[in-house]
C-alpha cells in the first residue's frame, strides 16, 4: 500500500492537476484555484512534502510579504552604513590588503578610497544614522530592523538578483514567490498569489526569470501587474463585448463543456469549466484592485503617486491595496541604482539622488499606512539591493571614473525589514571601519531567505521539489534563520 | 555499549528468526530491481549512497557493498544468511542509537521481509533495467490477432488482460483524423481533407492519410517544436542583456528540414553534436552544431567570461545526457550521483569531451560561421538551375531572367553560432572541480565515458565525434529507449517511462517495459533510426486509434491512462493552440522556413532590457505564421505561449507540464490574436457556411471539431446567437442589412459565437 501511495504522490508533482480534483477537501473550486493562485492551504501539506511525512507549516507571523528590491544595488555607504573614517581616507590609495585575492566587476589595479558623499544624522530613539538623502524615511527608523552585514556570493547584477530571488545565480530556478505559493497556496480566490510590480529605468537585470516558476509548474510564476495597458494581459474584453455578453459567452462555453464532460468523462473538462468562471471573476477584481486613483487624496499625497505614469510610488500604493486583498507575495522592483560613476545617471550625485527622491516618500508612506491600518503586524516588508558598493571609487580600466561612484561589492551591504514578527528599532550586524566587510552579525542571502520563509510559516529545509534527480529548495543546501531579529 | 547492542540484536534476531521460519514456506523470488532497490533508495542511500558514504559503505555500488566488512570484521551482507548479516541486525535493533536508518521509525515489516528474503536467497543483485542491453530478439506476447492486430497492441493488451481490462472501441473517424493531423503536422485538417477521408471507405484510407501527413512539409515544423525545447533553442543569448541571435533561426530550419527529410536519428545525433568534426563537413553539418551553441552567453559588464564558459560547457554535458540518455547529470557536478552509479570524476571525464571548443562567452558570441539555411541552399540551387536554363536559351534580357537573378541574389547567408574545436596544440586541460566549484581544481582527467555504460569503441576518436557515435552505435542501452519514449509521450501525453529525462533509479519504472524495448528495437534496428517509420507504426496501432472517452470505473482503475485502455486525450501545446486558431479561421500563412517573426504582442511586454532591440509587431502575412516561427526571447518569451506552458528555453526541458488556468482562458478569449481569429472565423462562417444562421454555426463548429454539432451543442450556440443579436440590436441602432461588414450586429454576434467555438474544451484538447 505504501508504495502505491508513494507512486501516487509522485504523480502530483509530474502531472497536471487532476490529482487535486479528487484530493482537495474543498472540492473542485479550491482545486481549480490552485492552478492560478497556487494551492489551497488545506492541501499544501501534500505539496510541501510530496511524500508521507508529517511536515506542517507552522503558525506564521506574516501572512504576506512586500519585497522592495532596489535593482542595481544602492550604496549602503551613502544611506545607512555611516563610516566617518572613510571620509578621512578619501582620495588615498586603497591598501593592498583590501585587494589581495579579491575579484571585482570593474575595479582594476589600485583604486582610491571614496568617503561618504552625503552627511548623516542620528534619528529616533534608536539613534540610527541615516543620510540626508532620506528625510522621510529617517522619521520611521524606530519601526524597522536594519541588517548591516548582509553579504552575497555574486557581484554582477543578473546573477546576484537571481541569487536573491531564486536562491541560485543561474537561470532556471523558481522565484521566491513561486516557492511560497507552492508551499502555502494563495489567500485570495480572485487574484494571483504572487504579483510583480516593476518601475524605474526598465525591468531588473535578471529579467522575468526572477519571477519565473523555474521547474515548478508554470502556474506558480509571478504575474506582472502592468502600470500601463491591461494590468493583467488580456484581462479586458475587446471593445464590442460587454461584461454582460462575456458572461453569456462563458455560460455557453461551460454548458457545452459540461456536455463534453458527460460524453467523454474527462475530469480535466470540469477543471476547465472552473477556470472560465475564475477568469470571469478576475476580469472584475483585477481592475478594481489596481485602481489606485480611487484612493482618497490624502493617501495619494502621502505616497506621492503620479497618475498615469509608471512609478515606484504608484506601485507602493498598489502594493498596499494588493496586501489588503490578501495577495501573499508582492514583489516590487525599482531599477536604476547602479552608481558606478561612469556617467551622470550612474553616479552618486546624479542618478542615485534621483532614485532616493523617488523611493523615500513612498516607502515611508507604505510603512506608515500599513501600520495605521493594523496590517504591519502580519505583513513583512523587506527592502534592499542585490549587493552593496565598494568603499573605493570605481576605476574602470585603471583610471578613476569621471563621476563619483562605487563598484559592485558582495561582502557587505545594508537591508532593512519591518512587520511580520521582526524586531523593530534595532540594527543587527556591523561592518568594519570602512564598511568593507561584516565583522559581526553577518547575514548571507540564504539566511535572509530562510528567515523570510520562517516568518511566513515555512521551514526552509522542508520546502522541497524533486527535479532532475534531486530535491531542490530555495536555500539550496544552506541558510540559517536569523533568530536575533525575530520579535 | 557495543556488547549490549550485540545481545539485544541477538535476541531480536532469534525472535525474528522464529517468526521468519514460520513464514519461510512463502518462497516468493525477490527481484533486486523491483523489490530491494526502492527500499535502499528510500531509506539507505542518503547516507550510504553517492554523496555520503558513511562507514565507507555505499549501497549504490552494490557489488562492493556485498564484499564489505564493518570495523569489527563482520560481513555487512552474508549472502544466503540474513541472520548473520550486520545489515539486518542493525535494521532490527531496538536500540534507537544502533538501529538503521537512524532517527526514524523501524522499517515496515514488509520491507524487512523483503530484505531478509533477498539475503537468504543469496543477495543477488542486478543492473538497473535501463542500463541492460535491449533484447535483440523481442518476443511477441501470443494474443489472438483478432483482439490485438498490431505488435504494439499485443504488448498493450497483454498488460490489460492482467488487470482484467479491455481496450476501447476505435474512435469516430472525425475524431481520428483530427487527432492524427494534430499529432503529425500540428495542424487541423481542412474541410476538403475531412471530406476526402470520410468518403474513402477502403481499408487503406487511414494509412493513406498517415502517409500524406508524414509527407507534409508541416510535419517537420510540428516535431521541431519538441526538439527545440530539448535544444533550448531561442533567438537571444540569455542573462542580463539577452542580446539577439539574429541568424540562429537557420539552426531551427535545420531541425525542421531534418524531420521533413526523415534524417535517420543516428545522423541527426552525430551532426548536431559533432558535425564540425566529420570529414569534410558540409555547411549543413556545421550548421547542425548550433545545437550546443544554444547555451547562454553572459554579456553583462564585469562578468568573468571563463565562469560563464564553464557554465555553458556544463550545460552541454547535462543537456546531452538528459536528451539522449535520460540521465540526470547535474548532481554529479558537485559529488557522486546520490542514486545512480555515476562517480564525481566521471562527470569531468565527460566534461572533457565538451571542454575543447573555441567559444568562450565573449561579447561577439563567436565563433560564428557564414551559412545559409538548408532551405536557402535548396532554393538557391533551384534558382541557379532556372537561371542557367534561361541563359542557355539566350533569354538573359527577359523579365523572367531578371526576376530569377534578383531572387537568387536576395537569398542572404548569416553568421551563425557554431562549434569549432581547438587544434590539438591548444586544447584545454580538464580538471575535476572540487565540490563543483569551478575555481577549485582537482586532478586532471581525460575524456572517457562512464563505467556504468558500455565502453566506447576504441576505434572512435576521443572527442565529441566519438561521444556522438557512442550514443548511437547500437551498443548504448539508453538512447533508443529514451528517444522512442519521447515520441510516445508526444502522441499519448505520457511516456511509457513517465520521467522522460530520468531513466535512472529515481525515475519512474516503465509502465510497459516489453513494449518500450520492442519500440526501441524497432526504431534502432528494423527502421534503422527512421523517425517517420517508428511514428507510423505507433499511429497505425489500434491502441492509438482507440476512443478517448472514459467511464468512471476505468478512471478509478487507471486515472492517468498508463495502461492504455483508451485513446490519448490531453490539452494541445502552446504552439498548436495558436496554429489551430489560425487554420480554423483561415488567417493561417502556410509559408515554411525563414527568419523568426514577431506577431502581435501588447506594448510594453518587451521593455525588459534597455538598449537591446525592440519588438515591432509584424504587419505582413508573417503575423499569421505558425508558432514555431515566433521570435523566442529568453528573458521575455511570447506571453500567450508562456500561459500555455511553453518554457523560456533557458535550459533543456524534457517535458512541458500541462496546466489549466484562468490566464489561459483570458488568452483565448481576449488576446487580439484570438479576437482577430474569431472575427475571421465569423467571416468564413457567414460567407462559406450557407445562407441561414444555423448552417453557418454548424459550419464553424465543423471547421473546429471536424464533425457536425449534436442538437444539444447546436441549441446552446443558437440560443447565444439569438440573445446576443437581440442585445446588440436593442442597445445599438446601427443595424445594417445585406453585405457582411465589420459593423453589422450580425457579424459582431457571429464573432462572439466563433470565439466561443475556439474556446471549447474539445477544441483546446486533443480528443
Amino acid at each position: 500500500m505504501k508504495i502505491i501511495k508513494e507512486l501516487h504522490d509522485q504523480h502530483q508533482n509530474m502531472l497536471n492537476r487532476r490529482h487535486f480534483l479528487k484530493q482537495g477537501t474543498l472540492g473542485i473550486g479550491a482545486v481549480a484555484l490552485g492552478s492560478l493562485m497556487g494551492c489551497n492551504p488545506s492541501i499544501n501539506k501534500q505539496i510541501i512534502t510530496g511524500s508521507d511525512n508529517n511536515y506542517q507549516p507552522f503558525v506564521a507571523k506574516a501572512k504576506r510579504i512586500i519585497f522592495l528590491h532596489m535593482a542595481g544595488a544602492p550604496s549602503q555607504l551613502e544611506l545607512f552604513d555611516y563610516k566617518p573614517l572613510l571620509q578621512k581616507l578619501d582620495g588615498k590609495l586603497c591598501p593592498d590588503s583590501l585587494l589581495a585575492g579579491k575579484r571585482f566587476a570593474f575595479i582594476q589595479g589600485v583604486p582610491e578610497m571614496l568617503g561618504p558623499q552625503f552627511s548623516f544624522k542620528q534619528y529616533g530613539q534608536s539613534g540610527t544614522w541615516v543620510s540626508d538623502l532620506l528625510p522621510n524615511f529617517s522619521t520611521v527608523v524606530d519601526d524597522v530592523c536594519f541588517l548591516k552585514a548582509m553579504h552575497t556570493d555574486e557581484f554582477n547584477h543578473a546573477p546576484a538578483q537571481l541569487f536573491m530571488h531564486t536562491g541560485s545565480p543561474r537561470i532556471g530556478r523558481p522565484g521566491f514567490g513561486s516557492w511560497v505559493i507552492y508551499g502555502l497556496g494563495s489567500l485570495n480566490e480572485n487574484l494571483p498569489g504572487f504579483v510583480v510590480l516593476v518601475s524605474g529605468e526598465s525591468a531588473p537585470s535578471g529579467g522575468k526569470s526572477l519571477w519565473g516558476s523555474g521547474f515548478l509548474p508554470s502556474h506558480y510564476q509571478g504575474v506582472e501587474l502592468r502600470s500601463k495597458g491591461d494590468p493583467v494581459l488580456y484581462v479586458n474584453n475587446p471593445k464590442d463585448i460587454s461584461r454582460d455578453l462575456r458572461k453569456d459567452a462563458i455560460a455557453t462555453i461551460n454548458k457545452i463543456n459540461q456536455q463534453e464532460y458527460e460524453d467523454a468523462g474527462d475530469p480535466e473538462t470540469l477543471a476547465r469549466i472552473k477556470q472560465y468562471e475564475l477568469a470571469f471573476k478576475m476580469q472584475m477584481t483585477v481592475p478594481e484592485a489596481t485602481d489606485i486613483e480611487s484612493e482618497p487624496d490624502y493617501i495619494k499625497e502621502m505616497y506621492g503617486i503620479q497618475p498615469g505614469e509608471v512609478s515606484f510610488a504608484n506601485n507602493c500604493l498598489l502594493a498596499r491595496r494588493l496586501a489588503e486583498r490578501d495577495v501573499r507575495f508582492i514583489q516590487l522592483y525599482h531599477r536604476g541604482w547602479d552608481s558606478h560613476g561612469s556617467n551622470d545617471f550612474e553616479s552618486l550625485h546624479g542618478g542615485f539622488v534621483e532614485r532616493c527622491n523617488e523611493v523615500d516618500k513612498a516607502m515611508t508612506a507604505l510603512i506608515v499606512d500599513l501600520k495605521q491600518r493594523g496590517m504591519l503586524e502580519d505583513t513583512l516588508v523587506v527592502w534592499g539591493g542585490e549587493f552593496g558598493r565598494t568603499p573605493m571609487q570605481e576605476n574602470r580600466g585603471g583610471i578613476s571614473n569621471k563621476f563619483k561612484g562605487r563598484d559592485h561589492h558582495g561582502e557587505a551591504f545594508t537591508m532593512w525589514m519591518t512587520g511580520g514578527g521582526i524586531k523593530t528599532g534595532m540594527t543587527f550586524g556591523e561592518t568594519d571601519e570602512i564598511g568593507y566587510s561584516g565583522i559581526s552579525g553577518r547575514v548571507h542571502i540564504h539566511d535572509l531567505q530562510a528567515t523570510i520563509l520562517n516568518q511566513l510559516g515555512i521551514d526552509h529545509e522542508q520546502l522541497t521539489y524533486h527535479f532532475q534527480g534531486r530535491d531542490f529548495r530555495l536555500t539550496d543546501v544552506a541558510g540559517n534563520v536569523v533568530k536575533d531579529v525575530l520579535a | 555499549m557495543k556488547k549490549k547492542i550485540y545481545i539485544v540484536s541477538f535476541i531480536l534476531i532469534a525472535l525474528y528468526g522464529g517468526w521468519y521460519g514460520f513464514d519461510h514456506f512463502n518462497t516468493k523470488k525477490i527481484d533486486f530491481n523491483t523489490d530491494v532497490r526502492p527500499i535502499l533508495n528510500k531509506n539507505c542511500l542518503s547516507c550510504h549512497g553517492g554523496v555520503k558514504q558513511l562507514g565507507d559503505l555505499s549501497f549504490l555500488f552494490i557489488d562492493e557493498a556485498v564484499k564489505k566488512k564493518n570495523e569489527s570484521g563482520q560481513r555487512i551482507i552474508v549472502p544466503g544468511n540474513a541472520q548473520k548479516s550486520v545489515f539486518i541486525k542493525r535494521i532490527l535493533s531496538t536500540d534507537t542509537e544502533v538501529r538503521m536508518p537512524p532517527e526514524k521509525d523501524q522499517l515496515s515489516q514488509g520491507d524487512i521481509d523483503i530484505l531478509v528474503k533477498w539475503i537468504d536467497q543469496g543477495a543477488k543483485y542486478d543492473t538497473h533495467w535501463a542500463y541492460k542491453p535491449i533484447n535483440r530478439t523481442p518476443k511477441l506476447p501470443n494474443i489472438d490477432k483478432q483482439i490485438a492486430s498490431t505488435n504494439i497492441d499485443q504488448f498493450v493488451i497483454k498488460e490489460l488482460e492482467k488487470k482484467g481490462l479491455k481496450p476501447s472501441v476505435e474512435a469516430e473517424k472525425s475524431s481520428l483524423i483530427r487527432r492524427l493531423c494534430l499529432d503529425l503536422t500540428g495542424l487541423p485538417p481542412s474541410i476538403d481533407e475531412i471530406n476526402e477521408f470520410m468518403a474513402d471507405t477502403s481499408e487503406q484510407a487511414y494509412e493513406n492519410l498517415v502517409d500524406r501527413q508524414l509527407a507534409s512539409p508541416h510535419f517537420g515544423e510540428r516535431w521541431a517544436s519538441m526538439w527545440l525545447d530539448l535544444a533550448r533553442y531561442a533567438d537571444s543569448n540569455g542573462y542580463q542583456k539577452d542580446k539577439i541571435r539574429k541568424e540562429i533561426w537557420r539552426y531551427r530550419d535545420w531541425v525542421i528540414n531534418a524531420f521533413n527529410n526523415d534524417m535517420p536519428f543516428d545522423e541527426f545525433t552525430i551532426e548536431q553534436l559533432a558535425g564540425d568534426l566529420l570529414e569534410n563537413p558540409s555547411y549543413d553539418q556545421i550548421l547542425a552544431t548550433a545545437f550546443h551553441r544554444n547555451t547562454m552567453t553572459n554579456d553583462e559588464g564585469g562578468t568573468d567570461d571563463e565562469e560563464y564558459r564553464v557554465a555553458a560547457v556544463i550545460d552541454r554535458l547535462n543537456t546531452t545526457f538528459e536528451v539522449w540518455q535520460g540521465t540526470t547529470m547535474s548532481c554529479v557536478q558537485c559529488h557522486s550521483h546520490p542514486y545512480d552509479p555515476i562517480k564525481h570524476d566521471e562527470f569531468y571525464e565527460l566534461y572533457g569531451y565538451f571542454n575543447n571548443t573555441k567559444d568562450n562567452d565573449n561579447d561577439k558570441d563567436s565563433p560564428l560561421k557564414v551559412l545559409y539555411s538548408p532551405y536557402q541552399n535548396k532554393l538557391k540551387s533551384a534558382l541557379e538551375n532556372e537561371v542557367n536554363t534561361l541563359k542557355e536559351k539566350g533569354d538573359t534580357l527577359s523579365n523572367e531572367y531578371q526576376k530569377k537573378v534578383a531572387e537568387f541574389l536576395a537569398i542572404e547567408p548569416g553568421k551563425v553560432q557554431v562549434m569549432v574545436e581547438n587544434p590539438p596544440d591548444s586544447s584545454r586541460t580538464t580538471r575535476v572541480f572540487i565540490k563543483g566549484n569551478w575555481l577549485s581544481h582537482g586532478d586532471t582527467v581525460l575524456p572517457r565515458t562512464p563505467a556504468f555504460l558500455p565502453a566506447m569503441n576504441p576505434d572512435y576518436p576521443s572527442n565529441r565525434l566519438g561521444l556522438a557515435k557512442w550514443l548511437v552505435d547500437g551498443k548504448n542501452p539508453l538512447t533508443s529507449r529514451v528517444i522512442v519514449n519521447r515520441f510516445w509521450e508526444q502522441l499519448f501525453g505520457n511516456g511509457l517511462v513517465m520521467t522522460l529525462g530520468d531513466f535512472g533509479t529515481q525515475g519512474n519504472k516503465p509502465t510497459n517495459k516489453a513494449l518500450l524495448d520492442y519500440l526501441a528495437f524497432q526504431f534502432e534496428e528494423t527502421y534503422s533510426w527512421s523517425m517517420k517509420s517508428i511514428l507510423k507504426e505507433i499511429v497505425l496501432s489500434s491502441t492509438y486509434k482507440q476512443s478517448s472517452a472514459v467511464n468512471p470505473e476505468l478512471l478509478k482503475v487507471d486515472p492517468y491512462n498508463y495502461l492504455l485502455a483508451r485513446g490519448p486525450r490531453h490539452r494541445l501545446s502552446a504552439e498548436t493552440i495558436r496554429d489551430q486558431a489560425l487554420v480554423i479561421s483561415g488567417l493561417y500563412n502556410p509559408k515554411v522556413y525563414g527568419p523568426s517573426v514577431k506577431p502581435y504582442q501588447p506594448e510594453g511586454v518587451w521593455n525588459v532590457i534597455r538598449h537591446v532591440d525592440q519588438w515591432i509587431n509584424s504587419t505582413t502575412d508573417d503575423q499569421y505564421r505558425r508558432g514555431v516561427y515566433t521570435f523566442w526571447r529568453r528573458v521575455s518569451p511570447y506571453p500567450s505561449m508562456i500561459s500555455f506552458d511553453a518554457p523560456s528555453r533557458e535550459v533543456c526541458v524534457s517535458r512541458r507540464i500541462r496546466t489549466n488556468t484562468p490566464l489561459q482562458a483570458l488568452v483565448t478569449m481576449n488576446d487580439p490574436v484570438y479576437v482577430e481569429a474569431s472575427e475571421a472565423l465569423a467571416r468564413r462562417m457567414m460567407t462559406e457556411g450557407g445562407s441561414d444562421t444555423q448552417s453557418q454555426i454548424k459550419y464553424g463548429f465543423k471547421l473546429a471539431v471536424m464533425r457536425d454539432p449534436d442538437i444539444r451543442r447546436l441549441n446552446e450556440l443558437i440560443n447565444l446567437y439569438d440573445s446576443t443579436l437581440g442585445k446588440y440590436n436593442s442597445s445599438d441602432q446601427n443595424i445594417q442589412k445585406g453585405k457582411i461588414s465589420e459593423n453589422t450586429n450580425a457579424f459582431k454576434t457571429m464573432s462572439l459565437i466563433a470565439n466561443v467555438i475556439l474556446n471549447l474544451d474539445e477544441v483546446i484538447m486533443k480528443t
